[in-house]
């Protein structure tokens, strides 16, 4: 649930970046932090092992302007990805506004993809959400490797209720911000409806 | 008969009993030209060379390729590297079976296979067409057609795929008999005259994952869950320590070295696996070992 701090005229949302291991969670918060100007960001906070391998989170603090007189401020999170830190990643969800979901187009992660995506909903459904009603965006992220999957099948397997989706690159900034704007901006719609 | 005028392209209607077998003469009433035209009945009787095939791809590289495949099965093998090319070699030389690029210059493959699919000479050939682009994902689309080709197989599945699907075209059986490979979608032909699509398969062949799970499916859904939670979980640990997993694969001693990471996974397969399914095998054991297996295999 976005939170909304009357006093202090701020709207918070929290966004969590989800996906399989190693599929570029972390990178894409990475490229975010580095282009976005100092002003509007806050650290970036990692919790990873000594390979830089997501712990437990990453998290950074994003302001987006002002909306009657409310600064809005995101909040991006990552989870680790490595499939048994599922109570890891049931914890990062609690109180979640919007979810990009990063697939790893290689498609000999096909199916950790789909694993991931059946997490997703597992633990956003213990949690009482559901996925079809949240704010979502898909990113196809590895799109510069040689053995990625056609979109279309990468769709079709991830992508049934047609989200909106984006091609990525994270290394290289591809689609990154688009991802983030998208979602942002459906999170945005959503808080409308309710204030 | 209907014989149109090379011409001025008049279609002329022509009785077949007045025509002799080697030919007979006749002028064309509009522009005066005049036609040989045979008997067709005499060009049907011959019939298909069982042994030979004919292989056309602009890449000879792939032909190459293909020809020592069929060549240790016992075929002669045609070549060309061009529809107009392997059109006469096919009408001159009847060979069963036609391996066929799609995009292929001067006649597109498929149009290649529809042609002679439509001749009376050699409508009882097999034809498999080879798409030639299958690494360029933005330009696929669901295909609505073979073209009168009988199978298709994508480029880089050739070695794999070839001689188990010429031979079952072969037998006279049913060329996409596996359900698997039906599901992915045939390529279509490209569309000249509209938009720069060109056909692009499915990436999901047998080996792939996304083709292994539509047929999994049809089993068991909660034990094929099973199966791949398993597999992801042995395939993140070695994702996250795969130098570490390769020294312990070859100390034999994976079980000692992983033995809080298979611990914590087994944690995880119990909560999200219901009993009853667990109660069937031990599909986390099975993962594990499979995986250890094929690893060890490709470090020794």
């Amino acid at each position: 649930m976005s939170f909304i701090n009357y006093s202090s005229r701020e709207i918070n949302c929290k966004i969590v970046y989800y996906g399989p291991g190693l599929c570029g969670k972390t990178t894409n918060l990475q490229y975010v932090y580095k282009k976005t100007n100092p002003e509007q960001k806050g650290k970036l906070i990692s919790l990873a092992t000594e390979t830089e391998r997501t712990l437990f989170f990453d998290f950074l603090p994003l302001a987006l302007g002002d909306i009657k007189g409310f600064k809005v401020r995101f909040h991006l999170y990552t989870v680790p990805g490595q499939v048994f830190y599922a109570a890891s990643r049931k914890l990062i969800l609690k109180g979640v506004d919007g979810v990009v979901f990063v697939a790893d187009s290689q498609i000999e992660r096909m199916e950790a993809n789909i694993e991931s995506l059946d997490d997703l909903r597992i633990n956003l459904a213990e949690q009482g959400y559901e996925l079809d009603k949240l704010p979502y965006t898909i990113q196809h992220n590895k799109r510069d490797l040689s053995n990625v999957a056609p979109l279309e099948n990468m769709n079709k397997l991830l992508n049934s209720r047609n989200v909106p989706w984006f091609e990525g690159c994270a290394v290289t900034g591809v689609g990154v911000f688009e991802t983030l704007k998208n979602v942002a901006k459906q999170v945005l719609i959503e808080l409308k409806k309710h204030y | 008969m209907v014989v149109v005028c090379p011409k001025c392209r008049t279609k002329l209607k022509v009785d077949d009993t007045r025509l002799s077998p080697q030919g007979s003469r006749f002028k064309c009433p509009r522009c005066s030209t005049v036609l040989v035209i045979k008997k067709p009945a005499a060009q049907e009787k011959k019939a298909l060379d069982g042994k030979k095939a004919l292989i056309a791809h602009s890449n000879p590289s792939v032909v190459e390729n293909i020809r020592t495949l069929l060549a240790g099965q016992g075929y002669t093998t045609l070549t060309s590297a061009d529809g107009i090319d392997a059109m006469v070699k096919a009408l001159k030389e009847l060979p069963w079976l036609g391996i066929i690029e799609v995009a292929l210059p001067k006649i597109y493959g498929f149009e290649v296979c529809k042609r002679l699919k439509s001749r009376p000479e050699t409508k009882e050939m097999k034809f498999i067409l080879v798409p030639s682009i299958y690494d360029k994902t933005k330009y696929r689309r669901e295909p609505v057609s073979l073209y009168g080709a009988d199978n298709y197989i994508e480029e880089h599945d050739l070695s794999t795929r070839l001689i188990d699907t010429v031979n079952r075209l072969q037998s006279g059986a049913p060329a996409e008999a596996e359900t698997h490979q039906q599901k992915s979608p045939v390529p279509s032909a490209p569309d000249i005259s509209a938009d720069e699509k060109k056909p692009q398969p499915d990436f999901g062949q047998s080996q792939a994952p996304a083709a292994k799970i539509s047929a999994e499916v049809k089993g068991d859904e909660m034990t094929e869950k099973a199966r791949r939670l398993a597999r992801t979980i042995v395939n993140d640990i070695y994702l996250y320590n795969s130098a570490k997993v390769d020294e312990a694969v070859r100390q034999d001693k994976f079980y000692a070295v992983f033995a809080a990471e298979v611990k914590e996974g087994k944690k995880l397969y119990d909560n999200r696996i219901p009993q009853e399914t667990r109660d069937k095998a031990d599909f986390y054991k099975e993962a594990i070992d499979n995986f250890l297996a094929a690893k060890k295999k490709a470090l020794s």
